[in-house]
């Protein structure tokens, strides 16, 4: 049996100035987390500011001799259409983050609804929604995207539709199997029978109690979007040219690769960097507010 | 199991080991090599494409004719070496009787695979006769092929309904010149239609002994074949569509021979990888942008033309192809006849002028999509056609396709996706005489090959006249007329006829290829 005080959410107790320093010396202590922290903040302060940080045009062709080495006046030098790679790095690293952002919000706020319909609605209904998120995670992420692809032509729309239905499943899951259980408990059974309706009890008490791992999930999953959406651009499928983008300048860098490996660099590197940032930042978030979750990974 | 591993000692291992090692050196022979030659001849080799039939009679792409030519025979082949030219293959003898009528005699004992007895004329009429009879989308080869007479098994006459040049350079060397069996093809299509992938006999001195698609080509020994015995064991054709993801797989010895980008010959050239041989090749392939004409953003010709003069080849050839590329003046190119010494537009074009044909169109803010393969060359080209178009307020979408999807793009068979075509950019391949080259922009072409849907009577007229024409310069002339039609139309921006850089590792093979660089693959010695 589920009790009262094993559903509390923990994210409740965090809004305490206590709770928070307690949060923060946890942090602290974590080193990979702390690394992980600094790097998404450099990534993300590097993608908002990325207008004031560029050299040249990114997409203005012929700003220099084609795949020219670094110098003073193109520091990772250009690329096969002339093009300064630091530029179109520094803006290429606002694509992944957008659609970070953009996809996993959506498949978060889709899955939520999704999962609280699932959890808290009728049997059929249940049912009707588990059939739904085991058919589309049945398919094989990269396979289903590079389908829904090639039906809706490639575009930044595109890329985040497609991430976002084949998150959704997972967090809909989440927020299905914790509604349930949080359904049949004593503390909510003592709501309804003081008057309580279904929309206070999801929101006051369901919620909070679902969002926290919900939260640990996404950062987990923010890595993974990085690389799928290098990976689609890599392929073609993803933004179109001109587009600065990681996945794209690496496409570009294997190409050229005889030629020069700066590309390549220019375009790994930072892929590499995000992905890691998010991973080690996602598993200290974990660390700290669901250790059970990192015994169960 | 004692008597098994008694003679595999540690002592007679190593006497076996040394002694071969001691005769592998002995014989002057590289160690790679000599595992090379224990492994038996596999001649492993990269096609651009992935086939999607092996029917001659129905074929697609240049690139499948690679293997047509190892599996089945024709009456006569092109000469390997740098100049055009043809020789006899199953046939004995072939002669223009007169301007309408090709009597040819066939070697006797050529066999058909699988028990379907010897070449004869009889296959020969029915192979060549089924193209027209079945509306092959590529009966246009055939030209005005009426029928084959046979006089008896090994002799027959080709009958044209009209004087046909091209026949000797086009239709009997290439694709739709392949003799297929008769027998054979009418018990697995009942109508002697096509047999699309699963040819049901083989002629030549290979067959096809595996075809995984997007994976490999698998050639073996013919063991019925009687002519000369071909210098591979084995032929392993791998698609790898990206010139450079070939490069890659060159130079991690996944294929042996490639062609390889324009962009990378100098890098090959100056730094080649060990053993390899590079050989540069003109091809007869020509390159370029094509725009639908009925498609409503494109139906004003001053749109055309603006676009047309927006657009510097030059540029482009330096960006795409690193400068190795020359302008193309048309379709047809040096060394052809019919090659025009310059277009109706300047390879640089003209922006100022660009601009006056969009103010004369009376067209702001246009916003165009341009179709390419996703291949890394196509992708440049496009941007950098891109850019010059946003020189005069064109916003231009790329739309990168998989090879697969973007040559059904303007084929009306393939759906509607031909009337949402605007800009496209397009490379087809050709065989050394310019009705190959000019043939598929007639007006029966329009939906099939003919993607910009340019409809003119004249060009039509000239090109049914120029087939008949025997003097080269008299034929010149009105395919040079050909071309401004085109041109004038707005329809084309003629960029290039690239170039065919080959790399192949000499110390395994002697490549031997056409003078435009595709392998002859029957013709590859092992060494």
């Amino acid at each position: 049996m589920v009790g009262v005080e094993v559903m509390r959410p923990k994210l409740s107790d965090a809004t305490d100035t206590g709770a928070f320093r307690t949060f923060l010396g946890q942090f602290r202590k974590n080193r990979l987390g702390m690394l992980g922290a600094v790097l998404v903040i450099l990534i993300a302060a590097i993608a908002i500011f990325a207008p004031l940080m560029i050299t040249h045009d990114p997409i203005r062709i012929m700003v220099g001799p084609r795949l020219a080495a670094p110098s003073l006046d193109f520091l990772l030098g250009t690329d096969q259409l002339g093009r300064d790679t630091f530029s179109r790095t520094i803006m290429g690293g606002r694509i992944p983050l957008l659609v970070a952002f953009a996809s996993l919000g959506s498949s978060l706020a889709v899955g939520l609804v999704l999962g609280l319909i699932a959890g808290f609605g009728p049997r059929w209904l249940d049912n009707l929604l588990l059939l739904l998120f085991d058919t589309i995670r049945s398919f094989p992420s990269i396979i289903f995207a590079l389908a829904m692809i090639a039906l809706l032509g490639p575009s930044l729309a595109s890329v985040i539709l497609v991430i976002a239905i084949t998150s959704m499943p997972i967090y809909a899951r989440v927020v299905r199997t914790q509604t349930e259980a949080l359904r049949s408990s004593e503390y909510i059974a003592v709501e309804r029978s003081m008057g309580a309706g279904t929309t206070r009890i999801l929101a006051v008490h369901v919620l909070p109690n679902v969002f926290g791992p919900l939260l640990i999930l996404v950062s987990m999953d923010v890595p993974a979007v990085i690389a799928i959406e290098a990976g689609l651009s890599f392929l073609g499928m993803g933004v179109r040219p001109p587009t600065p983008d990681w996945g794209a300048i690496l496409n570009d860098g294997y190409s050229y690769i005889n030629q020069t490996p700066w590309l390549v660099i220019a375009g790994g590197i930072p892929i590499v960097l995000a992905t890691l940032g998010f991973t080690f930042l996602g598993e200290a978030l974990r660390d700290i507010f669901d250790p059970k979750l990192r015994k169960d990974l | 199991m004692k008597d098994i591993v008694d003679p595999l000692s540690r002592r007679a291992f190593l006497k076996t080991g040394a002694t071969l090692a001691g005769g592998i050196v002995a014989a002057g022979m590289p160690l790679s090599q000599a595992i090379w030659a224990a492994e038996g001849k596999v001649l492993k080799a990269r096609s651009t494409i992935d086939p999607k039939t092996f029917d001659p009679g129905f074929y697609n792409y240049s690139h499948e004719v690679d293997v047509m030519d190892c599996i089945y025979s024709k009456l006569t082949r092109y000469k390997p070496g740098s100049e055009w030219g043809w020789e006899l293959e199953a046939a004995e003898k072939i002669e223009q009787v007169d301007p309408t009528h090709i009597r040819f005699r066939l070697k006797k004992g050529i066999k058909f695979t699988g028990g379907h007895g010897e070449l004869t004329a009889r296959d020969v009429k029915f192979s060549f006769e089924r193209v027209i009879k079945n509306n092959s989308p590529v009966k246009v080869d055939w030209g005005s092929l009426d029928h084959v007479d046979v006089e008896d098994d090994y002799t027959g006459v080709i009958v044209l309904k009209s004087p046909f040049v091209p026949l000797w350079m086009v239709s009997l060397p290439f694709a739709v010149g392949h003799i297929v069996s008769e027998d054979a093809v009418i018990k697995a299509t009942k109508d002697g239609g096509t047999f699309g992938t699963k040819p049901p006999a083989f002629s030549g001195p290979y067959v096809l002994a595996d075809w995984k698609p997007k994976q490999y080509v698998v050639l073996a020994r013919n063991p019925e074949w009687s002519g000369p015995k071909p210098g591979f064991d084995e032929i392993r054709i791998l698609p790898i569509e990206d010139a450079k993801a070939a490069e890659r797989a060159y130079q991690a010895g996944d294929v042996d021979f490639t062609s390889i980008s324009l962009d990378s010959l100098a890098t090959f050239k100056n730094n080649p990888p060990v053993d390899t041989k590079v050989e540069e090749y003109q091809t007869l392939n020509f390159n370029w942008l094509g725009m639908n004409l009925d498609h409503p953003k494109l139906k004003d010709v001053n749109v055309r033309k603006a676009i047309q003069w927006a657009i510097n080849v030059p540029q482009i050839l330096d960006a795409a192809y690193s400068g190795q590329a020359a302008p193309a003046t048309g379709i047809i190119p040096p060394g052809i006849v019919g090659h025009r010494d310059k277009g109706l537009v300047p390879p640089e074009g003209d922006v100022e002028k660009a601009k006056e044909f969009l103010k004369k169109a009376g067209v702001a803010d246009l916003a165009l999509a341009i179709d390419c393969t996703n291949d890394s060359t196509y992708s440049t080209i496009a941007q950098t056609v891109q850019a010059q178009l946003s020189q005069i307020g064109i916003s231009l979408e790329i739309n990168l396709q998989d090879p697969g999807s973007f040559w059904t793009l303007g084929m009306e068979s393939e759906g509607e996706r031909w009337k949402d075509l605007q800009l496209i950019l397009t490379d087809y391949g050709a065989l050394p005489d310019p009705y190959y080259m000019t043939s598929w922009f007639v007006q029966a072409q329009v939906g099939i090959w003919n993607w910009e849907r340019f409809r003119s009577e004249r060009y039509d007229q000239l090109a049914g006249e120029a087939v008949t024409i025997d003097d080269p310069n008299v034929r010149a002339k009105l395919y040079h007329e050909m071309q401004d039609l085109m041109e004038d139309s707005g329809a084309y921006r003629f960029l290039t006829h690239r170039g065919e850089p080959i790399v192949y590792r000499a110390t395994r093979m002697q490549a031997v290829t056409r003078p435009d660089g595709y392998p002859l693959y029957p013709d590859f010695m092992a060494v």
